[in-house]
């Protein structure tokens, strides 16, 4: 048989083989055959062909096809040579729109100096498209990491055990594993990933109490307006939760590292106010957010700690409508105070309120205490009383004595005393950390960052990965089909219509 | 430079004199066409299930975030395009070496002021010219349906950048079949069989075992597209694919040369 005819068979045959492998998922025998002959068929192909080359021996021969042979030795070795300098340097730009594959400075901070022996499985199904997007990403971290972050991919179907053991439902799905923890991740994007690491290598944060029973929001609430969010959020950040109803309590637990105060709606007891200010004055910390037209007390102590927050409902003009709300009454914020809180929040990182009142940094208790606004209104925003919107109606109008100014509609308070020092963050609004609104823009970050500096953790201060919503724009299928057959047969049919002119004028000429 | 400008267009020329190049192009932008609508299609009526009221509409974020454009329907077109290249593109390079073979016009043409390099050099450049105008014809509708979605240009230009290395190194794989053969037939299968077998080495592991298998999937072309269609341009992709062309190029010489010692 001739070398040609021998190399084809083998290719053909190779090419079966495969294909066979590509349509059942697996090798069958006709699979196995096909490759084995198409192999063995192409290694005699190789054997004739380098037999051939005996009568090209003669030295004119030689010297005629030498140079070629060496360029097509170099050609090979220069290829691979710069393939594998290029993958190890692994230059790479994304050029998507979102930046997809740019990793956010927080992951970068969490794979290099805390996430270390991570090992990442991707659990896929064959033929799963997302997979490829979600190995790009893996494969981004693990170059990121320098080695602290290893991955690899399974098939589903060949590893039901460990199926089983994280209970995986679903292809595209990433196992992160550390020690003896894991943590499963269903749809992974450089966010959740993120959260997922956070939640193994967090060290535990201290006890954070909440206060309940007095009306305040529920941590424990998944719909829109709980906060299930922010508690799944502090607990990614290595924080426990705990209940604390001030109605039955005298003191503070010693062991708090923060008391979160998530807009009471009822005034609270005298002796509640009374654990609060021993605990405050021996250094407590305190993260509190009080919406509009509510009143529980918690004014007055705030007021005592020289925070003012009049209950009066602030109006943006420069903010438009959110959420069906009329212009002005969600605030969106980009007027930062150069504050560890806010650190990298600015014109492109923006937060915003649903409805706020103002904090005001009033007056310091002692000359040493440091109180700070840290986000602000725009320069057109005024106050209204803090009903003016309670029909959901229109935007209210501004009288003519309404001053407009920067409202401040968050700050912070660092009370030194002799061994201690107490702190307080304050929020003229909560709803910005429910779950209809944690997502949004920047809020989680400033959530959680007023807990971090709160509980004088400001090293994990930092912007976590954002994901962007897909875009979903939809067509009717009457306008697809409008479209098919309005332009999409245009180009094949113009092309077509060349090439039968081309082919009738050369049979003519 | 003008001699081998010439034989550029020459080849241009004998490849536009015949309908073979259009079919080829109208296959190209038929296929893209119909299968960039098919999946519009489905993809609306994925979209108007999810947003049905019994399922909460549109303001219930009852649809799920994989049911997108980006991954519905611009990814799939892509990959199927990229299959596409591989079953027209071996029909425009089997003719290039092999029919001068069998006509024996390549002897001809060795008597030129052209050199092998230069031969081979305008033979390959005429061919490359020719997937860019593949790609251009399947153009519009990814383009369009990128730029309705907001995506962005920039991961269009990376996907057709991908597109376009990828053609150029079924071409090669296409040009090298057809200089080591006098029959376009054989070219065409053979070059068929190679780039199949090239375009995802994932099935090599049930005979390679884990150890070569990476090194394996390191040669195949299809994750090396993947990464492109997701926007992500890798310098080590690039000159993977470029290798295909360096290393094509250098075999074409090598078997022109032998033809002459012959």
């Amino acid at each position: 048989m001739m070398l040609g005819e021998l190399a084809l068979a083998g290719l053909v045959a190779l090419a079966f083989g495969v294909g066979s492998y590509y349509a059942t998922g697996a090798f069958g025998a006709f699979g196995v055959v096909n490759v084995a002959s198409g192999g063995l068929a192409l290694a005699a192909a190789a054997v004739l062909a380098l037999r051939g080359w005996r009568g090209f021996g003669s030295p004119d021969a030689r010297r005629v096809l030498t140079p070629p042979l060496l360029g097509l030795c170099a050609a090979l070795a220069g290829s691979v040579a710069l393939e594998r300098i290029a993958d190890a340097r692994d230059w790479r730009f994304d050029l998507t729109f979102e930046r997809r594959y740019e990793l956010a400075p927080a992951m970068h901070e969490l794979l290099t100096s805390r996430g270390g022996d991570v090992r990442a499985t991707l659990f896929c199904e064959q033929g799963d498209p997302r997979c490829r997007s979600t190995r790009i990403l893996l494969e981004t971290l693990a170059s990121a990491s320098g080695g602290r972050l290893a991955w690899e991919r399974e098939e589903l179907a060949d590893e039901p055990e460990s199926a089983d053991r994280f209970g995986i439902t679903t292809s595209n799905t990433v196992v992160l594993e550390r020690g003896e923890r894991f943590a499963k991740v269903e749809r992974p994007s450089e966010g959740s990933l993120y959260e997922a690491i956070q939640r193994l290598v967090a060290e535990p944060a201290g006890f954070l109490y909440v206060a309940r029973g007095e009306g305040e929001g529920d941590l424990r609430r998944t719909d829109d307006v709980g906060y299930s969010g922010f508690a799944a959020a502090l607990e990614t950040e290595g924080y426990r939760l705990r209940d604390l109803v001030l109605a039955a309590t005298d003191e503070i637990p010693a062991d708090a590292s923060a008391l979160l105060l998530l807009a009471p709606e009822r005034e609270l007891r005298a002796d509640a106010f009374a654990a609060l200010r021993r605990w405050l004055d021996g250094g407590g910390r305190l993260v509190v957010c009080l919406d509009p037209g509510q009143r529980s007390g918690i004014e007055a102590l705030l007021a005592e700690w020289g925070l003012d927050v009049p209950d009066r409902l602030v109006v943006d003009p420069a903010s438009g409508p959110v959420a069906g709300d009329p212009t002005g009454v969600n605030p969106i914020v980009h007027q930062f105070a150069d504050h560890p809180v806010a650190r990298g929040l600015g014109e492109t990182r923006m937060v915003f309120f649903r409805g706020a009142r103002p904090v005001i940094p009033a007056r310091k208790p002692q000359a040493d205490d440091d109180l700070r606004a840290v986000a602000f209104s725009s320069r057109r925003a005024w106050l209204a009383a803090s009903g003016a919107v309670a029909d959901g109606a229109r935007p209210p109008e501004r009288p003519a004595d309404a001053a407009e100014d920067y409202q401040p509609l968050a700050a912070t308070g660092r009370y030194p005393r002799v061994g201690s020092e107490a702190r307080i963050v304050a929020f003229g609004d909560c709803d910005f950390a429910a779950n209809r609104n944690l997502r949004g823009l920047y809020n989680q970050d400033l959530a959680l960052n007023a807990v971090h500096w709160a509980t004088d953790r400001t090293e994990r201060i930092t912007l976590r990965p954002k994901a962007l919503p897909p875009h979903q724009f939809p067509l009717t299928p009457q306008e697809t089909l409008r479209m098919l057959y309005g332009v999409g047969l245009l180009v094949p049919e113009l092309l077509l219509v060349a090439g039968g002119l081309a082919w009738l004028r050369r049979r003519s000429g | 430079m003008i001699p081998l400008r010439a034989l550029v267009r020459k080849e241009l020329a004998s490849l536009f004199g015949s309908p073979l190049a259009y079919l080829t192009l109208t296959g190209v932008a038929l296929v893209t066409a119909l299968i960039f609508f098919d999946h519009l299609r489905v993809y609306n009526q994925i979209l108007f299930l999810y947003s049905s009221t019994s399922l909460g509409g549109f303001d219930a974020d009852a649809i799920p975030d994989f049911v997108n454009l980006r991954d519905q329907v611009f990814l799939p077109v892509m990959e199927t395009l990229g299959l596409t290249l591989i079953g027209l593109v071996p029909l425009v390079t089997m003719r290039v070496f092999a029919e001068e073979r069998a006509r024996q016009t390549d002897e001809l043409l060795q008597t030129t002021l052209l050199s092998p390099t230069e031969i081979v050099l305008g033979k390959f450049a005429a061919t490359f010219v020719f997937v860019a105008l593949l790609l251009l014809a399947s153009f519009v509708y990814p383009a369009a349906s990128i730029l309705r979605a907001g995506l962005g240009l920039e991961h269009l230009a990376a996907v057709y950048l991908g597109l376009f290395v990828l053609g150029l190194a079924l071409a090669s794989i296409g040009l090298a079949c057809s200089a080591l053969t006098a029959s376009q037939l054989v070219a065409a299968v053979s070059a068929y069989a190679v780039a199949f077998v090239f375009y995802d080495f994932s099935w090599a592991t049930t005979f390679t075992g884990e150890t070569l298998g990476p090194l394996l999937d390191a040669l195949s072309l299809h994750p090396r597209f993947g990464r492109f269609s997701e926007g992500v341009v890798r310098v080590a992709d690039l000159v993977y694919f470029a290798g295909y062309a360096v290393v094509a190029f250098a075999v074409a010489r090598l078997s022109l040369e032998q033809a002459r010692v012959r």
